[in-house]
């Protein structure tokens, strides 16, 4: 069931139809390059979605930067990207539940369904994950992709396929709030206020949060964090001097204790303070991408049974993300701060919008 | 209700006419003296209980080596010593469930049964606990104690006074495995052979754990460990270098995955290792004291979510602990390796028994 390989020069796509299915490849360091790609053959359980929105992450850029992200290299090209919705062009004999012309936003990553991971339900972990733009398996920034029917979820009427594409991101965050238990008695802490904890805070408020204190660097994010909802920000240092300072300017502008806290960042700084700031028996989540070794103060905040919980990508989250979206409990769409179409020189300068953070928050493909 | 102060001079006659109170008294660093103890007047909750065992801890040790254990400090002399058991002598007025000759095992800690963490059950966690040899509260090394009856459990008839006092560490290695929810399906990895990694052994065991490594850089230790029923013994270095290493050879010895970790040493090559080796979606528990900060790799562990779980003393424990006594369950007595009475030339050979570590794991007095 694969997905899909490079073809070489112009001409016929795969079925002599139409016109040939073009992609962003990922070549070299900082190279993309739009290129054919071909699809493989639909499977009874497929279906060949035509992508309609495809947003940029981190890890992508990370990927354009370094052809790396954590342990993940790029041996050879692929097609990047990952986050993504579109329209249903054609269903496998076996489909039973989705039609052409139906709108689907898609969970990037097929699990072997056979190990006991999978089968525990914790499908994210499953050693055999083949995700989207996570090498060796390309991505979805293309014009169209085969994926399993089971993992593109239908978007109501008024949810659009960009909010469709923003469910990948959004999904990290819900699953870290369902992994930390944020419900209308967890007071929350977010570090950093990037996408990753942008959405956490909004995924947080979803599930009942009843006060959010949010700190970043940056003031321009954390202005726009406010305007999204947090309910205190605080400007911090990258000084890790200043842990002791910032956690009694938490518990001010908390009033009370943090019960469950967010590292959307992952630096050394940001888990100390977390750890301090976080009262005995709560939360700590380590969310998204961080430094791989950390010196942390582990064993003060172990004595108060501050467990630290991980969080890998998400699983079973989509039809609570499409949900939230459906309600207008979860508002993304002030997330998407740049759009950009499909060709060489858009994709280039989208990445490097991206890459540049900032007031970039989510840069979105329209193709 | 207090806890009891010294009183001064020798001989005469004590709170009743009768015998002085005799407590071993840290007075300052390295230098402990049997003095007077005087007891609190007895409230209508508490009973009075004779000392007849008591073990010495690390953090009995810690304190007499250093005047301080973590943040906690002495700063004005204290009574040692937090592991007993003893014979009820008198009832408070209203205490229904205990009469005088009763066997008692003490549970160390009053918390104050207001603050939410109490109310929530959380009580180990409790900012206002007042814990037997945690300063500024006296210990229980004495001929007795004054203490709230609902923290003393009756023994049964086939538990030993000994076995009593050892409910204390045992508490720390059960609270342990309820935490990570040790049970049937738990492939369980220990590192250190110590008193606290071998009472976790034995709870984890008895919470029905079907494999157990542990891991330890002495051989003694290690081989007490197997005769105590460990299925694997390992030696480790202290080689920060080694750890990939020793990752390897503790999953040939495990044969299958490492679901739940016990890191009962606290160094960073030891929650290093712990956090490699445990599978994905598994949990590394951070067991008694530890180093306060560690430099380890915790983004691969969270990005595998692998939780690290904070343990601190225990709660609710004693009624399953003299369970597991009185069932054969579990058999603490080996780990009493050494005895001694209550004289002032034993406490101190005591304590030095103790603070060698190696062949000594608990030390006990008889009184």
């Amino acid at each position: 069931m694969g997905k899909g390989g490079m073809s070489h020069g112009g001409g016929e796509g795969q079925d002599g139809e139409g016109e040939e299915n073009m992609a962003a490849w990922l070549l070299a360091v900082k190279t993309l390059r739009i290129q054919p790609f071909i699809l493989p053959p639909l499977g009874p359980h497929d279906v060949k979605v035509q992508m309609k929105a495809v947003g940029i992450c981190g890890s992508d850029v990370h990927h354009f930067k370094n052809m790396r992200c954590a342990n993940f290299v790029v041996k050879k090209p692929m097609v990047i990207g990952h986050e993504c919705a579109g329209i249903i062009e054609e269903v496998g004999s076996e489909v039973k539940f989705l039609a052409k012309g139906d709108r689907v936003a898609l969970e990037p990553g097929i699990s072997c369904g056979r190990c006991t991971l999978c089968k525990d339900g914790r499908y994210n972990l499953c050693p055999e994950m083949k995700c989207f733009g996570s090498p060796p398996t390309n991505g979805s920034l293309a014009n169209q992709v085969v994926h399993p029917a089971s993992l593109c979820f239908k978007l109501p009427d008024n949810v659009s396929l960009e909010e469709g594409a923003m469910c990948e991101p959004l999904s990290v965050g819900v699953h870290a709030c369902r992994r930390a238990n944020v419900s209308p008695e967890t007071k929350v802490l977010i570090m950093g206020a990037g996408p990753i904890g942008l959405v956490t805070m909004l995924a947080a408020r979803a599930f009942g949060a009843p006060k959010i204190v949010i700190v970043d660097i940056d003031d321009r994010r954390l202005s726009f964090a406010k305007d999204l909802g947090a309910d205190e920000i605080i400007r911090v240092s990258t000084n890790i001097q200043d842990v002791g300072d910032e956690v009694v300017k938490i518990g001010n502008a908390m009033g009370a204790g943090v019960d469950v806290s967010f590292d959307c960042v992952g630096f050394n700084k940001t888990m100390s303070t977390a750890l301090n700031a976080t009262r005995p028996g709560g939360k700590v989540c380590l969310v998204g991408l961080g430094q791989s070794e950390m010196t942390v103060p582990l064993t003060p905040a172990a004595a108060r049974e501050v467990d630290v919980v991980g969080i890998f990508r998400y699983r079973n989250t989509w039809p609570l993300c499409i949900e939230f979206l459906r309600t207008g409990k979860i508002d993304v769409k002030p997330l998407i701060t740049h759009r950009f179409r499909f060709t060489q020189e858009e994709v280039e300068k989208a990445f490097e919008t991206s890459a540049r953070g900032g007031d970039a928050i989510k840069v979105m493909f329209n193709l | 209700m207090g806890k009891g102060g010294m009183s001064h001079g020798g001989g005469a006659e004590g709170k009743d006419g009768e015998e002085e109170n005799m407590a071993a008294w840290l007075v300052s660093i390295n230098t402990l003296k049997i003095q007077p103890f005087k007891l609190p007047p007895l409230g209508p909750h508490d009973v009075r209980v004779r000392m007849k065992a008591v073990g010495i801890c690390g953090s009995d040790v810690h304190y007499l080596k250093t005047l301080r254990c973590a943040d906690f400090i002495v700063k004005e002399p204290m009574v040692i010593g937090h592991e007993c058991a003893g014979i009820i002598e008198e009832v408070g007025s209203e205490v229904k469930s205990l009469v005088p000759g009763d066997r008692v095992a003490l549970e160390p800690g009053i918390s104050c049964w207001r603050c939410n963490l109490c109310k929530e059950g959380r009580y180990n966690l409790c900012p206002e606990m007042k814990f037997f040899a945690t300063p500024p509260v006296h210990g229980s090394l004495a001929n007795q104690v004054v203490h709230p009856a609902d923290l003393c459990f009756k023994l049964p008839d086939n538990v030993s006074l000994e076995e009593g006092a050892m409910c204390e560490p045992l508490s720390v290695g059960v609270h342990a495995c309820r935490r990570s929810n040790i049970g049937p399906e738990t492939n369980v990895l220990v590192m250190g052979a110590g008193p606290i990694g071998l009472v976790t052994m034995l709870a984890a065991r008895a919470f029905g754990a079907p494999r157990i490594v542990v891991v330890d850089v002495d051989d003694h230790r290690l081989s007490v460990a197997k005769e105590l029923g460990a299925d694997e013994i390992i030696k480790v270095s202290t080689n920060i270098q080694d750890v990939a290493e020793e990752v390897e050879q503790i999953r040939k010895a495990m044969g299958a995955g490492v679901d739940v970790s016990f890191d009962c040493a606290g160094f960073n090559k030891t929650m290093s290792t712990a956090l490699s080796a445990t599978y994905a979606g598994g949990k590394v528990c951070l067991v008694g004291m530890g180093h306060s900060e560690m430099t380890v790799p915790l983004t691969p562990a969270a990005a595998r979510e692998v939780d690290v779980i904070g343990i601190f003393r225990y709660k609710n424990t004693w009624p399953l602990c003299l369970e597991f006594l009185r069932s054969g369950k579990i058999d603490v007595k080996p780990l009493i390796t050494h005895r001694f009475g209550f004289s002032q030339k034993e406490v101190e050979e005591a304590f030095e028994t103790s603070a060698r570590g190696g062949n000594a794991i608990k030390v006990m007095f008889n009184l």
